[in-house]
């Protein structure tokens, strides 16, 4: 028997004016499950993980979080529930040491954070040599790495990860993707939006295809890549069959 | 008379960091600009007033009681307008609108309730004889004054740099999404910090029969420039840059008074147009504006 979705999106609508940039996508999530979202830009991909965090509203459609509805739950509210998300491009507080970035999410989020739990963190992500550095004399790919410490330190039981990635050469690409497989393998759940196609066939379970605000696949990503509206979309209608 | 002009300046400085550091604590911490700062003031100033004429209370514990009630009054004020103005496209401008609004009827009621009489409270309140500093003598209401705003500076300070809460406010200082992703409870933040401008605005009024001489109800648009100028000088959104900003306007003030009092009252604004042309990000710099 499958375990209980930790994560339930059904018929999610979100509006901007007149674009639908979200038109009734539908998945779930199970505890310890990595799902990719992928698709070209302005699918709705990133909009999406701005609705489940509680940065947007929604205008139709439910999201369920171990079994409650947090439909107009603030993003606050959604990080002590346990519902944490990185950022395309990080913007961490940059006048603040690595340290108290991390230690202010743990104060406000579900960890207990102790120093121990700190610490261990900041070593685990390879941060512990920059704690006490301010977070805006990070380079990019350490400012990505704060992002996701600032994320993991609420405790979260689902990440949502916004194109963590873009921009990591790649051994730190390689890193990243062991860290994310490591962490589902603690229980966490992660929803991954993401356009290097490699990292993603490493991270995920499985994925969902995104155009236009709707998902037109769902399954492996190499069962994805012989999907001929999946190719439609990516290369143009000449090259799908 | 230069050094008594530099001497007077610096305790006026310290005076005018008082009168800015509210205003810029709230344009700090939610980008929208209380136009009725001046008249939060304002009414600190009446508070003092009634509270010395009808029980002798000191200056100093009105200035408590002051801080106490307008931060309190600050909480509830913050819940009925600012969400509505951090949520809007641009903030800043509705809230120019906004608290413009605020600030004709705070000036219309009080001018109604208490008249548009000029009000002051003996400077021999806060000690009689004048005090000697490098030879020179400055009134003791001025210096006692400009203590007092440097233990609100002291305490502004404590607040952002020595306790949690001020750790999340310079937080939400950085950037509001990330704070909000981080979990930190933005409305929470951002409305102890409201009340914390208002109370300081409410402090500065206490002291303001000593430091200008006299209050009317119409002072805010007055103090708003005064305050807007040691802001943007000090370097707008960053609350300590404040006190470099009320140096620099409290000086040049005292040496116009001096040597072109004539010219004096314009100074505000030549401030402004100066460092706005010149220097915009203000004499700190864009580096310290990130809190």
């Amino acid at each position: 028997m499958s375990p209980e979705p930790l994560l339930r999106v059904d018929r999610l609508v979100k509006r901007f004016g007149g674009f639908r940039a979200l038109d009734g996508v539908s998945f779930h999530l199970v505890p310890g499950e990595v799902l990719g979202l992928v698709g070209p830009n302005g699918s709705g991909k990133t909009t999406c993980i701005n609705v489940i965090s509680g940065l947007y509203g929604r205008d139709g459609g439910s999201v369920t979080f171990r079994g409650r509805d947090i439909a107009g739950s603030r993003a606050h509210m959604l990080a002590r529930r346990g519902i944490n998300r990185t950022f395309q491009s990080p913007r961490p507080f940059l006048s603040l040491t690595v340290r108290e970035n991390v230690e202010i999410a743990a104060w406000n989020g579900r960890g207990d954070g102790t120093k121990a739990d700190l610490d261990g963190l900041l070593e685990q992500l390879d941060l512990h040599r920059h704690a006490g550095r301010a977070a805006g004399d990070l380079n990019s790919a350490q400012q990505k790495t704060l992002d996701l410490a600032r994320a993991l330190a609420t405790a979260p039981k689902l990440l949502l990860v916004d194109e963590l990635a873009a921009g990591l050469n790649p051994a730190e690409l390689t890193r990243m993707a062991e860290r994310l497989r490591e962490l589902a393998r603690g229980g966490m759940a992660l929803l991954v939006v993401e356009h290097l196609m490699g990292f993603i066939d490493h991270v995920t379970d499985r994925v969902i295809v995104m155009n236009a605000g709707r998902e037109i696949f769902e399954g492996k990503l190499g069962e994805a890549t012989r999907d001929p509206e999946v190719i439609r979309v990516f290369l143009g209608t000449a090259h799908a069959r | 008379m230069l050094l008594h002009a530099a001497l007077s300046g610096l305790v006026f400085g310290f005076y005018f960091t008082l009168v800015g550091l509210g205003l810029n604590l709230v344009f700090g911490v939610m980008r929208i600009v209380n136009l009725a700062h001046g008249d939060f003031l304002m009414l600190g100033a009446y508070s003092a007033f009634w509270l010395f004429g009808l029980y002798h209370l000191h200056p100093l514990l009105s200035a408590a009681c002051v801080l106490v009630v307008f931060t309190l009054v600050g909480l509830p004020l913050y819940y009925l307008v600012v969400p509505r103005l951090l949520a809007a496209r641009d903030s800043e401008m509705l809230s120019l609108i906004l608290f413009f609004g605020l600030q004709q009827m705070i000036e219309a009621v009080t001018s109604i309730a208490f008249g548009t009489t000029e009000r002051s409270i003996p400077g021999r309140v806060l000690g009689s004889g004048p005090v000697r500093l490098l030879g020179q003598a400055l009134p003791t209401s001025w210096v006692f004054s400009a203590g007092v705003s440097l233990a609100a500076v002291a305490l502004v300070y404590v607040y952002l740099y020595q306790t949690r809460l001020g750790m999340l406010t310079r937080a939400v200082m950085v950037s509001r999404e990330e704070a909000v992703a981080t979990g930190i409870d933005l409305h929470r933040v951002c409305a102890i910090a409201f009340g914390l401008g208002l109370g300081l605005a409410g402090i500065a009024g206490v002291f303001a029969p000593f430091m200008l001489g006299s209050v009317t109800p119409a002072i805010g648009p007055e103090i708003n420039i005064a305050a807007f100028a040691v802001i943007v000088v000090g370097t707008l959104g960053n609350p300590l840059g404040t006190v470099l900003g009320g140096i620099v306007y409290g000086v040049s003030l005292m040496l116009m008074q001096t040597y072109l009092s004539s010219w004096a009252n314009l100074l505000p604004n030549l401030l402004l147009i100066a460092v706005l042309l010149v220097r915009p990000t203000g004499l700190l710099g864009r580096r310290v504006r990130r809190a």
